[in-house]
């Protein structure tokens, strides 16, 4: 087939929750496919594929990126977060959360803690709207949206 | 224990009343702030999807996909495919290991091919899977296979399906025409009702096709354990997965078949109800089979867009008024489209919650070259449209609010309040008038006294056209249902364990039956857990048709009475019972009536320092017992330093009850929605500023739950009403925009403020009171979209999704 693109592997080496990881991967295979199917981190997840909605949302040397977006090659020498790292920390949002009920199905969850992360790191107080502005890539099916917006000003406070 | 729970569990199968037994007082039930059970799994994305699951060995499979419309294929050669390496297995249509048909899941048991060679659809899978080391080999490998395809003619629109000289969409199912399906429902004479109206409207309005958009893709795992199927489903219903495996392959035993049901990225019911949605497990356990590997079968996120809810299609009215709004005479056709199961009409809630003596309703389903139509959060949506546009169609021509529109028609099955009111009493309820109580208080919170305004005629200073709106209807819980729950006391620390295999789809039903169980055993909600991933073997009733509580909750509750009794009977009698002796009781001479269990702990009613924690008296496990035990229990040498060994504790529970689909009770609690909107002039964007949502769920036994069910059925609804809809492309017959970028669910931007009421009249039919709420407000919502948007700009916009283009088209139109 003349669509086949060539493959070619490489080592890289980066920080995942503070873990160091040195790891062959296929150049095209993109960050939430290494973090989910070779690291077992299943907790960033894959809903659009193709950076709408936010829901493999990981911290990349304090930026949020779309994991599905990003090519795990590129990631050699980076510094990343999921959401399993905000968790082992016991991150205030992680409770603020689970308190205010901020999930129904919960496949989509992950991704808007680790994008409210970013945000709080950035922006440790931050208005109702600049928590909408900030998580207005993040899709919920099942209509959570006004919850979010409790936990993240609580988390802020606590 | 002065009746027997088990007589009395029988007494309420069918719930036709309100709940004979109460509880005295309630703890967890009703409270706010209790811990939902799944949260900090989902938050800390612990939690395990069935996508997200490896097994040594596993292999990928994909299945390839029409690229036409409809089209047989003629030929197909896979050679190329299975030179790929890491490619393992390619299942094709003309293998001999595939049936022509076989029972693959959807609602109920329907027998439709495995593996198809005619598409019906583009994006049907058909013909041939790849299964490979990876999904991206298997993928790669797809595209390998040379196909000769026989393109067929095809048909998009239903009324074009049912014109004489339309092109047959399917055949194989339908040789004979396109129309599949007609009926009428009808009570009274329109006739005479068009006749004694003071005002007859007509109106068309059409619906455009929607669909659910489930975060994890349609997926499953299939693996052989010697002749043993252990199988993963993404499916909202384990146990009909379970039935429908059980008929392949010569038919498996029951017994030999383990499901596990991960938590659900959800679907709505949607893919769940597709009769082909355990297809993928059949070819996967074919393929399992022949390569002795566990098999994971993958859809990619535009496969999961094909078909949607029922709604779509092409709905008629007519509609006669008395002056003073009281409504004379509904009569109504619908065309609709593809729908899997199309019983459900349109105009059953003019039947269920209104006093209107004349209504008629004819549907049409026709066969067209999509996907299938099916139940989406849910059937009721062409109902709920067609009684939101009729009650403010009316309300526009005769000039009146349509909030006293509906109060004026409200009643059922063509009876007004006054009989509803004397049947209450007769079913032992509390007479409310729950749709007066749900707008009372809807219309303070939206401001309606304030706010209303005759259509298209208040500009605010932002430039801005402000309308309001409203829609009413029940509230529902529908499905028949039968449910099968236990509770077992663990022993150790007496902590309670409910076990029942059901789909979690979010709805957090399973804290709501942690809740009515700790209740109910006079247990603290802390040590109740439900672990409903669990393939106990008991047929828990599905999350569908907003059943949960009315029919688990029932289940869970005699589960829950039967054990407490066991438990304060293993109080008061000896234990440890054995050849070797016994062990006094726990509470030695006394009867189980004069003990009782509050926060875990048992104690006696007329003393109560005389207590025991649950823990203390469940006591020690041991298997082998402690050292030198000789019976393998624990049963120590000397009677001093015997183990206090308890009966096993566990009960079973169940419920069997008639679906309110057929008639079988009167619909009694309401719900009723306000929607605020601002429509800019000049781009046609319309802004939900507010929702208020109003929900008489009876009784509220979880309060994040039911909010959680108003939230997200506002944010679905406003996305339903406003932006989506699934694009056909009328020359090519593919579909257009089957991803997230061009298929528009709201974001957090997209809605307003979301104001939510609970309102506790009572008078549901389920345990305590309840009624379900989990499909309500997604339904009602979408078309309240309509009255808001002609309040607005003062034009009936009959296209939905009312997208900008459709509102300038409508303000084009005034201006003309």
């Amino acid at each position: 087939m003349s669509d086949k693109v060539p493959i070619s592997e490489d080592e890289i080496s980066f920080v995942v929750n503070g873990d160091l990881y040195k790891v062959r991967v296929q150049s095209n295979w993109t960050l939430q496919y290494l973090l989910h199917d070779k690291l077992g981190l299943t907790g960033t997840k894959e809903f659009c594929n193709e950076g709408a909605c936010g829901a493999c949302a990981v911290i990349m040397d304090s930026r949020p990126v779309l994991s599905c977006l990003t090519l795990a090659i590129e990631c050699d020498g980076k510094t990343i977060e999921t959401i399993e790292g905000i968790a082992r920390v016991n991150h205030p949002l992680i409770e603020a959360y689970v308190k205010h009920s901020c999930m129904q199905c919960g496949y989509c969850t992950p991704g808007f803690i680790v994008t409210a992360k970013a945000l709080l790191d950035k922006n440790p107080s931050p208005t109702e709207e600049e928590i909408k502005e900030a998580l207005v890539g993040n899709l919920c099916r099942c209509g959570t949206y006004p919850q979010h917006i409790k936990a993240v000003l609580e988390a802020a406070s606590t | 224990m002065a009746k027997d729970e088990m007589s009395k569990m029988f007494e309420l199968f069918d719930n036709l009343r309100a709940d004979k037994y109460p509880l005295v007082e309630y703890d967890s039930i009703g409270k706010r702030g209790v811990r939902r059970i799944d949260g900090y799994e989902k938050a800390t994305g612990a939690a395990k999807y069935t996508v997200d699951l490896q097994l040594p060995g596993m292999l990928y499979a994909r299945f390839l996909t029409s690229p036409y419309p409809h089209a047989e294929i003629k030929s197909m050669d896979t050679s190329k495919a299975e030179a790929v390496p890491g490619v393992r297995a390619i299942l094709r249509y003309d293998d001999p290991e595939l049936p022509t048909e076989a029972d693959l899941g959807g609602h109920e048991v329907s027998s439709v091919p495995v593996m198809p060679k005619v598409a019906h659809f583009q994006g049907e899978e058909v013909g041939a899977a790849v299964a490979a080391d990876s999904e991206e080999i298997a993928e790669q490998a797809l595209k390998l296979i040379d196909v000769e395809w026989e393109e067929r003619p095809f048909v998009l629109d239903p009324e074009e399906a049912l014109q004489p000289d339309a092109p047959l969409a399917n055949p194989e199912s339908h040789p004979s025409g396109n129309l599949y399906y007609e009926a009428v429902e009808e009570h009274g004479d329109v006739g005479k009702g068009f006749a004694e109206a003071d005002k007859v409207i007509e109106f068309k309005f059409r619906q455009g096709l929607n669909t659910w958009v489930g975060p994890e893709r349609p997926c499953g795992v299939f693996r052989w354990n010697g002749d043993c199927p252990e199988v993963w489903v993404k499916q909202q219903r384990p146990h009909i997965c379970k039935r429908v495996i059980a008929s392949w392959f010569g038919g498996i035993p029951m017994n030999k078949i383990q499901i596990h049901c991960l938590y659900q990225g959800a679907s709505f019911g949607g893919w769940s109800q597709m009769p082909w949605n355990m297809g993928g497990h059949y070819c996967a356990a074919v393929i399992a089979k022949r390569t002795g590997r566990p098999v994971k079968w993958v859809f990619n996120r535009r496969e999961d867009f094909y078909g949607g809810e029922m709604d779509e299609g092409v709905y008629y009215f007519k509609v006669g008024a008395k002056r003073d709004g009281v409504i004379s005479a509904v009569k109504g056709r619908a065309v609709f489209t593809n729908q899997l199961l199309p019983f459900f009409g349109f105009v059953r809630h003019f039947h269920e919650n209104t006093k209107i003596p004349n209504v008629y309703g004819k549907t049409e389903v026709a066969e067209v070259n999509k996907g299938l139509t099916v139940p989406t959060r849910c059937e009721q949506n062409s109902n709920c449209h067609s009684l939101t546009l009729v009650f403010n169609r009316v309300a526009d021509a005769l000039g009146l609010d349509p909030v006293e529109v509906a109060l004026k028609n409200d009643g059922t099955e063509g009876h007004d309040m006054a009989w509803l009111n004397i049947k209450k009493a007769e079913m032992g309820f509390q007479v409310r008038d729950s749709l007066k109580e749900c707008i009372e208080k809807g219309k303070a919170a939206i401001g309606w006294d304030e706010k209303w305004h005759a259509p298209g005629t208040k500009k605010l200073s932002n430039g801005k056209l402000h309308g309001l709106g409203f829609a009413w209807t029940h509230e529902w819980e529908d499905s028949a249902g039968s449910s099968e729950m236990a509770i077992r006391i663990e022993r150790n620390d007496g902590t309670a364990t409910i076990m029942g295999c059901r789909a979690d789809v979010g709805v957090n039903a399973e804290t709501a039956y942690c809740q009515v169980a700790a209740d109910e055993l006079g247990m603290r909600i802390e040590d109740v857990h439900y672990r409903p991933q669990i393939d106990a073997g008991f047929f828990t009733m599905t999350p569908d048709s907003s059943t949960n509580m009315s029919v688990n909750g029932f289940a869970i509750r005699n589960a829950a009475r039967l054990l407490k009794r066991k438990i304060l009977e293993a109080a008061t009698s000896p234990r440890a019972a054995t050849q070797l002796g016994s062990a006094p009781a726990a509470f030695p001479g006394k009867k189980p009536e004069e003990l009782d269990i509050k926060d875990s702990v048992i104690y006696e009613k007329v003393n109560p320092s005389n207590r025991k924690t649950l823990a203390e008296f469940v006591g020690y496990a041991g298997a082998m017992g402690p050292i030198g035990s000789l019976s393998g229990e624990p049963t120590p040498t000397s009677q001093s330093t015997r183990y206090p060994f308890t009966w096993p504790l566990f009960e079973h529970g169940w419920q069997v009850q008639v679906g309110a689909y057929s008639g079988i009770r009167l619909r009694l609690c309401r719900q009723a929605h306000f929607m605020e909107v601002e429509v800019d002039e000049e781009t046609g964007e319309v802004e939900v500023k507010k929702v208020v949502t109003v929900n008489d769920v009876g009784r509220v036994i979880n309060w994040e739950g039911c909010e959680g069910q108003q939230y997200g059925g506002a944010c679905m609804g406003v996305g339903r009403g406003r932006s989506e809809e699934v694009i056909h492309d009328p020359v090519t017959g593919v579909m257009l925009n089957g991803n997230l970028l061009n298929y528009k669910i709201p974001t957090m931007l997209d809605i307003g403020r979301i104001d939510t009421i609970l309102v506790e009249t009572g008078m549901g039919y389920g345990p305590y009171g309840v009624v379900g709420i989990g499909e309500d407000v997604a339904t009602v919502i979408p078309a309240l979209i309509g009255p808001a948007v002609h309040n607005a700009i003062g034009k009936w916009v009959d296209d939905f999704p009312i997208t900008p283009d459709k509102v300038l088209k409508a303000l084009g139109e005034s201006v003309e």
